[in-house]
């Protein structure tokens, strides 16, 4: 159950690459098109081409394109609902970023989360609060006045968090004796944290005026954590659970609200650059 | 760039995925048994060879299963130690189902110990070590049937049972 839902993960995020991607290639296409007719001088067509040009330069500067620049604040839906069915689960996860540039993005998660993993021979509770920082890359190219973002990126995480062993089983591989039950604890680890990277694949899309839904999936690796003498960081907040497998995984589903703070004017050259490339 | 990053995605997720560790591997340590050696009563270097040793918990029918079988026969011997109690009590039958009721012979001992939990891993939760107490580590008595005590001398070598790699109690008859 948990692989077939990675994989569906996995495929809708490649689709969204290749969507992307097909974006751009299209629009390489238009500028190729004007760029050969351009280079093309000996058959008459070169005055004709120019006046398109002219003609063009002439569109641009009539509907003036925009960019807005400003700040993004949400809230991660995926953390806030997952109390409603799973009880061992408390979490909340606020986002936040900020355009930079044309397609680079400040962005930022603070959360959250209290959770109980109840396991074969491990019940423990961990509790805690992280902070995620780093930047977003839009891939996506908005016609228009479109605010859509496909973005790559990268983060820094940081927690601090406590672990609660509730109870443990013995491992015996002599049960002579018969296998013992669980075994009480309530031991409490306190001041642990952990640092880790994560890189970031996500989809805003506008629903209405400023707000925004989108969703992310995340990879990620530890740094480093300080680890509770004997006993291990299972689970660490906004990092996910560190066993099964090198990297760990993430995932957020977001509702956003854009604040926006200024304007920039997309000037023609910027216009036309920014179609050649 | 963008490229870059997609093929670091794509790399990552090939890695990620279906490593197991759910089980807990045969060759971690976890519990240690109690190692017992036998020697030579009148050559405490020869290690000496028991036979037919049927070795049964308090409270057990069943005698305590070492290299498949629960008749012993071997110069050393593993048992397990109880992880919920502080004393484990263990008949000790030599030569059991000998045809001659004179060559059978049973003692008892009676280990006391202090216990400690130890993190393994998810898989294997903990394990438990024990330390044998400083002043009486063992009891030895001989059985109800007053047939006098087959082991002549009984030795800890080692108090700490961390590891099955060492021997911990020495038996010499």
């Amino acid at each position: 159950m948990k692989h077939t839902l990675k994989s569906i993960f996995s495929i809708c995020l490649i689709l969204s690459l290749f969507f992307a991607n097909a974006q751009e290639t299209a629009q390489k296409k238009e500028a190729d098109v004007s760029k050969t007719a351009g280079v093309i001088p000996d058959n008459g067509n070169s005055k004709m081409v120019k006046l398109t040009a002219a003609k063009m330069t002439d569109t641009i500067v009539v509907p003036v394109k925009t960019n807005r620049y400003g700040l993004r604040v949400g809230v991660d839906l995926f953390k806030l609902t997952r109390a409603l069915y799973d009880k061992d689960y408390k979490g909340i996860e606020f986002t936040g970023d900020y355009r930079l540039t044309k397609k680079y993005y400040l962005a930022a998660e603070l959360g959250n989360e209290n959770k109980t993993t109840d396991d074969e021979r491990l019940n423990f509770t961990t509790k805690g609060s992280y902070l995620k920082a780093g930047f977003d890359y839009n891939a996506y190219e908005n016609w228009l006045d479109m605010e859509n973002i496909i973005s790559i990126g990268f983060r820094y995480g940081f927690s601090t968090f406590s672990q609660e062993l509730n109870n443990y089983k013995i491992y015996n591989s002599n049960p002579y004796f018969g296998e013992t039950a669980a075994i009480v604890s309530g031991e409490k680890f306190n001041g642990l944290s952990a640092h880790w990277l994560e890189v970031v694949a996500g989809v805003k899309a506008k629903v209405f005026n400023n707000v925004f839904m989108g969703f992310s999936l995340r990879l990620n690796t530890l740094i480093s954590n300080k680890k509770p003498d004997n006993f291990d960081n299972l689970y660490i907040p906004g990092f996910n659970r560190t066993y099964n497998g090198s990297f760990g995984v993430g995932f957020n589903y977001t509702v956003s609200y854009f604040i926006p703070i200024y304007k920039k004017k997309l000037k023609p050259e910027e216009a036309t650059t920014g179609n050649k490339k | 760039m963008k490229k870059t990053f997609l093929f670091l995605f794509a790399l990552a997720f090939a890695f990620s995925s279906c490593e197991k560790d759910d089980i807990c591997d045969a060759n971690t340590p976890t519990t240690p048994r109690l190692v017992i050696s036998f020697y030579d009563i009148n050559n405490s270097s020869i290690p000496k060879t028991v036979t037919n040793l049927k070795i049964i918990g308090e409270g057990m029918t069943d005698g305590i299963i070492f290299k498949g079988s629960d008749l012993i026969s071997g110069t050393t011997v593993s048992i397990p130690l109880k992880t919920d109690a502080n004393t484990s009590t263990f008949r000790f039958i030599s030569n059991f189902g000998n045809p001659n009721p004179a060559a059978v012979n049973e003692d008892i001992i009676k280990f006391d110990y202090t216990r400690e939990d130890f993190f393994v891993s998810r898989a294997c939760g903990f394990k438990t070590l024990f330390t044998l107490d400083p002043l009486t580590p063992f009891t030895h008595t001989d059985a109800a049937v007053a047939d006098g005590k087959w082991m002549q001398y009984v030795a800890v070598k080692k108090s700490n049972i961390e590891t099955e790699n060492e021997t911990h109690l020495e038996i010499y008859f």
